[in-house]
């Protein structure tokens, strides 16, 4: 199934190649027409051709006319090279290292054998100071005609970056009014404003000037923030100095001259809107933000806490090699990749679907084989088992360590990586919102097999009285192997999420997870589903709340917040001592 | 129930240290039993084995030093290993005795060092410069100091924390108070609201986690994760000097001796017999009347306090004391010396502490074996399995197996 899958890939691939291939030749001969008219005699051809080229789109263009203005490029044989390098021989005889144009492949002297050419075969092309300042603007330009519209926004965004360029103007009105990608025509929008707001000043068009800066408001633009900070900043200086009056005094005795002076207040007020308006939405975007990166924190807190409240709560056992089994699910995903040989120039997705099942088993494995060794002996000694399953956690991060050394990479696949635009300046990455969903499937998983499968209901029935199902006829012993394999694989898959936004190590899980999962455990309550997703989610959220808040230069900060996380905990452990949904009744003295 | 409390009322039985009357009878029915040089031989070995190690260990080991049979790295070695014991006879008095499972005696451990640590780097190397204050930044503090923005190496000040640990006494009377008020702390809220067992353990890990992750943060002043070092004299004696460093040995070794005393005696007395009954039944003693959480915090402050003696003793043999000494890690690695020596035993704390730290010692230098080579990233798989192995093959330590040796009963 994969080779055929594989076959098709690879055909397919070929045909986009042949096809690109195509179009880029006949573009190729057009540049290079182009570009040989920059050796024309006449000025205006030169200027007319310089103009095609920023219009073409091609991106090697921009490099060709940088070269261009820096005076690299020759003619020699009738055809323009560039030259960016020289060689000499034993006499000193100089040689220039010629390379293609766009191709960049070196080419080689007349002879065959040479390094390079003499300067007496080539010929300067030497642009005039007004030529140069053409092509500067011109390899802006370059890009606003792209078909793709990831270098167009980029060309749009540098056109507008200060000092901006003039020359980009009508491109960028056009832009602004017809292109087919709204997120396009706002930058487009942006970078018109901040030309022309260099362009203005408030002594020359103060009515304009005002306007652009309250457009610029209005539109909440990052981009305009430092520029309007820096002009309001300026202003203050300027007010500074502005004499001061006794309260109380009439205006009519005062100097004419220092009351016109009071006018540039106005214009004080107006920056200041502006960047107040600008910086709320920021604050309201950064907030939404966190609320978000808690969100999926809270779900990696989640997956890793579901199974560790199921085996908790159903054997009362304490699996402090839960972490390690998380980290198992990341090497196995780790290990997916290399089978399908998933890097990231030459991507092939399809090991992150593999990988989900394959961490979920191997964790699930591995949770099975603990079960069978050593965690059957441990029921209702949490205390002993938190030592045992510690030891195993050594010996596994141990076993790993000599495997696969101290640091590996796991690559997102490519669908996950960037990210929507939910709102202006919000980008919420496709990574955490897979994670989220993730959680989602497997918290809707386990509701499913708890209650309404005959597992589950086996399960529920070991939970509420051992002994009691036991005589019942329900297999305890075989439903505590599979109840603790089934948790064991969450953590895999646990794991397996956390590949996506964080690092891979052996020693991941007891440096991090492990005590924050069991802290999720003790404040939601044990054997409660709804508690770890209460307490999962707040603890994910509030962490994330608490980090960026500060006062002055002061910043909480990751650590602090996880410290006043943990004061907040014990204090809530005061009211609460059994957690937010406590069992009740004889199971809660366990 | 009821006979549950009269037994712990009477205070007539407990599972694992057994008091005066419980032996006489083990003795009588010794005398009567076909094991009766066995017997005879147990209560020697009882009665003599510890004066024959205290012996040992404070006559014997230096004068094999100074007639030239042991290197005084093994010395300095034992020290080392005994300012562990001492944290593990704290860890023996609340988890063996008292049945709280605590996984902060490392960071109890830390603080000790630490207000050591700083004294020691006060009158540390000579690096450093003197402050607008007149004090000296210590040479540790110094090479990581964090600085503000705009800050020059001349605006370094010596932090006002670092200022009482200039003097022995007061770095010692401060070493002892600071670990058993963050005890009582962290007792109050935990034993309060009644947190026990696993959750008790769990708060305690977090809790070392969150020390650990400030005392590594570099603008602490705590000299981050470098920890503190260049350490130099010792009132006025230099730590290099092998004379200091037996010194020390000794120092540590009364050290132990007079905390297994004092933990002996506690838990002989009568509070001791309470904290026996919290750990078999907590909620049967509260309903006679008692105020387990007192006992418990008296017990958990006075393990802090004997957990920051070892550190205090541990850093100047060591040399150097940095936040790895409070790991997650490490706090749970007390518990399974503990735990290997025989747990409710004090002087299986000791025992299970040397003999973990020895096998550390044996196992973590590269061995060439007949088929392999040993190398020393191996000993985690052997503690791993000494974790599990004790947990589920021999659950009473070593002392239990000494016991069943010379045919003790219980």
């Amino acid at each position: 199934m994969r080779r055929i899958f594989r076959i098709i890939s690879l055909i397919f691939l070929q045909l986009i190649t042949v096809v690109y291939l195509c179009f880029a030749e006949a573009d190729d001969t057009f540049i290079r027409s182009e570009t040989l008219k920059l050796a024309d005699e006449d000025a205006s051809t030169r200027r007319a051709a310089i103009m095609t080229l920023a219009q073409s789109g091609d991106l090697r263009a921009e490099a060709l006319l940088e070269s261009y203005r820096l005076g690299e490029l020759y003619l020699w044989n009738g055809q323009v090279v560039r030259c960016t390098d020289m060689v000499e021989d034993e006499d000193f005889n100089e040689f220039y290292i010629l390379s293609d144009l766009l191709t960049d492949e070196l080419i080689l002297g007349a002879a065959g054998n040479r390094a390079g050419v003499p300067l007496e075969e080539l010929e300067e092309l030497s642009p005039s100071r007004a030529e140069r300042r053409t092509a500067h603007s011109a390899k802006f330009l370059v890009r606003l005609s792209s078909p793709d519209p990831e270098v167009r926004i980029s060309g749009v965004k540098k056109c507008g970056d200060p000092p901006g360029i003039i020359e980009a103007v009508s491109q960028l009105e056009e832009i602004a009014q017809n292109d087919p990608v709204k997120k396009i025509r706002y930058v487009a929008q942006e970078s018109l404003l901040l030309i022309r707001l260099s362009q203005t000043s408030r002594e020359h068009d103060p009515q304009a000037h005002l306007e652009i800066v309250r457009e610029l408001g209005k539109m909440k633009s990052l981009r305009g923030l430092p520029r309007l900070q820096e002009m309001f900043d300026e202003l203050m200086v300027e007010v500074e100095a502005l004499p001061d009056f006794e309260e109380g005094t009439d205006i009519e005795d005062l100097d004419p001259a220092d009351v016109a002076s009071l006018g540039i207040y106005k214009y004080g007020i107006a920056y200041k809107y502006a960047v107040n308006q600008i910086n709320s939405y920021q604050g309201f975007v950064e907030g939404i933000g966190n609320i978000f990166r808690g969100l999926s924190l809270g779900s990696v807190l989640i997956l890793m806490a579901l199974g560790l409240a199921i085996t908790f709560g159903l054997m009362g056992v304490i699996n402090m090699a839960h972490g390690e089994l998380m980290m198992i699910g990341a090497y196995a995903t780790f290990e997916m990749q290399r089978l399908f040989g998933h890097t990231p120039d030459s991507p092939s997705d399809w090991y992150y679907v593999a990988a989900l099942p394959v961490s979920f088993l191997t964790a699930a494995l591995i949770g099975y084989v603990i079960e069978v060794l050593v965690v059957r002996h441990l029921y209702r000694r949490p205390l002993e088992s938190l030592l045992a399953t510690w030891g195993i956690g050594l010996i596994l991060i141990q076993l790993v360590r000599i495997r696969y050394g101290d640091n590996i990479g796991v690559n997102a696949p490519t669908w996950a990586r960037g990210g929507f635009e939910v709102l202006q300046d919000l980008i919420v990455p496709y990574s955490r919102c897979f994670i989220i969903f993730l959680c989602g499937l497997c918290v809707l998983l386990i509701y499913y097999l708890m209650n309404y499968t005959k597992l589950g209901l086996r399960v529920r029935a070991t939970m509420q009285n051992r002994n009691m199902a036991n005589s019942m006829g329900v297999n305890t012993q075989r439903v505590d192997r599979y109840t603790f394999a089934f948790g064991s694989g969450i953590a895999g898959v646990a794991g397996y999420a956390w590949t996506l936004i964080g690092g891979v190590t052996p020693d991941m899980g007891q440096t991090n997870f492990i005590i924050d999962s069991f802290l999720v455990v003790v404040t939601g309550g044990v054997g409660e589903l709804i508690g770890v997703i209460c307490a999962g989610l707040g603890i994910g959220v509030l962490m994330k709340m608490i980090e960026p808040l500060g006062i002055g230069s002061l910043v909480v900060g990751a650590i602090w917040a996880k410290i006043l996380l943990l004061i907040i905990i014990v204090g809530f452990i005061q009211f609460k001592p059994a957690g937010l949904f406590a069992p009740k009744g004889r199971l809660s003295d366990v | 129930m009821f006979r549950k409390a009269a037994i712990m009322q009477t205070g007539d039985q407990s599972p694992i240290e057994a008091n005066p009357q419980s032996i006489k009878t083990t003795q009588q029915k010794l005398w009567q039993d076909r094991r009766l040089v066995n017997g005879q031989l147990s209560i020697f070995l009882q009665r003599y084995v510890p004066w024959a190690m205290f012996f040992i260990g404070l006559i014997v080991i230096p004068l094999l030093y100074y007639i030239g049979l042991m290197s005084i790295g093994t010395v300095n070695m034992l020290g080392r290993y005994m300012a562990f014991a001492i944290v593990a006879v704290g860890l023996d008095l609340i988890w063996g005795y008292t049945g709280i499972l605590s996984l902060c005696q490392s960071f109890f451990f830390a603080l000790g060092g630490y207000a050591m640590g700083m004294y020691l780097a006060h009158h540390g190397g000579p690096e450093g410069i003197i402050d607008a204050n007149n004090w000296k930044i210590p040479a540790c503090l110094y090479v990581v100091y964090p600085y503000k923005v705009g800050e020059v190496p001349g605006d370094a000040l010596v932090p006002w924390f670092w200022k009482p640990f200039y003097t022995l006494p007061v770095t010692v009377i401060l070493g002892l108070l600071i670990p058993s008020i963050a005890a009582l702390a962290i007792g109050y809220f935990g034993f309060k609201s009644r947190v026990r067992g696993v959750y008790f353990a769990i708060l305690t890990q977090a809790i070392t986690v969150a020390g650990w992750l400030v005392f590594c943060m570099n603008n602490m002043k705590l000299c981050g994760t470098n920890g503190l070092t260049r350490f130099d004299r010792i009132a006025g004696f230099k730590l290099t000097t092998p004379h200091v460093k037996v010194g020390l040995y000794i120092v540590t070794l009364l050290a132990l001796v007079g905390v297994y005393a004092l933990c002996k005696h506690v838990v002989k007395s009568r509070l001791g017999r309470i904290l026996i009954a919290i750990r078999d039944d907590e909620s049967t003693l509260r309903f006679s009347g008692y105020k387990p959480y007192i006992y418990k915090l008296f017990a958990f402050s006075l393990a802090g306090m004997i957990a920051g003696l070892g550190g205090m003793l541990y850093a100047p043999q060591m040399g150097i004391f940095t936040p790895t000494n409070m790991e997650a890690g490490a706090s749970i690695l007390v518990v399974v010396w503990v735990a290997v020596g025989g747990r409710g035993s004090l002087s299986g704390a000791i025992l299970g502490t040397l003999a973990v730290n020895l096998l550390y010692n044996f196992f973590t230098s590269e061995k060439n074996l007949l088929l392999f080579t040993w190398r020393a990233e191996y000993w985690q798989f052997i503690l791993g399995g000494l974790f599990i192995g004790v947990v589920l093959l021999f659950p009473g330590g070593l002392v239990d197996l000494w016991h069943r040796l010379v045919g003790k009963t219980r």
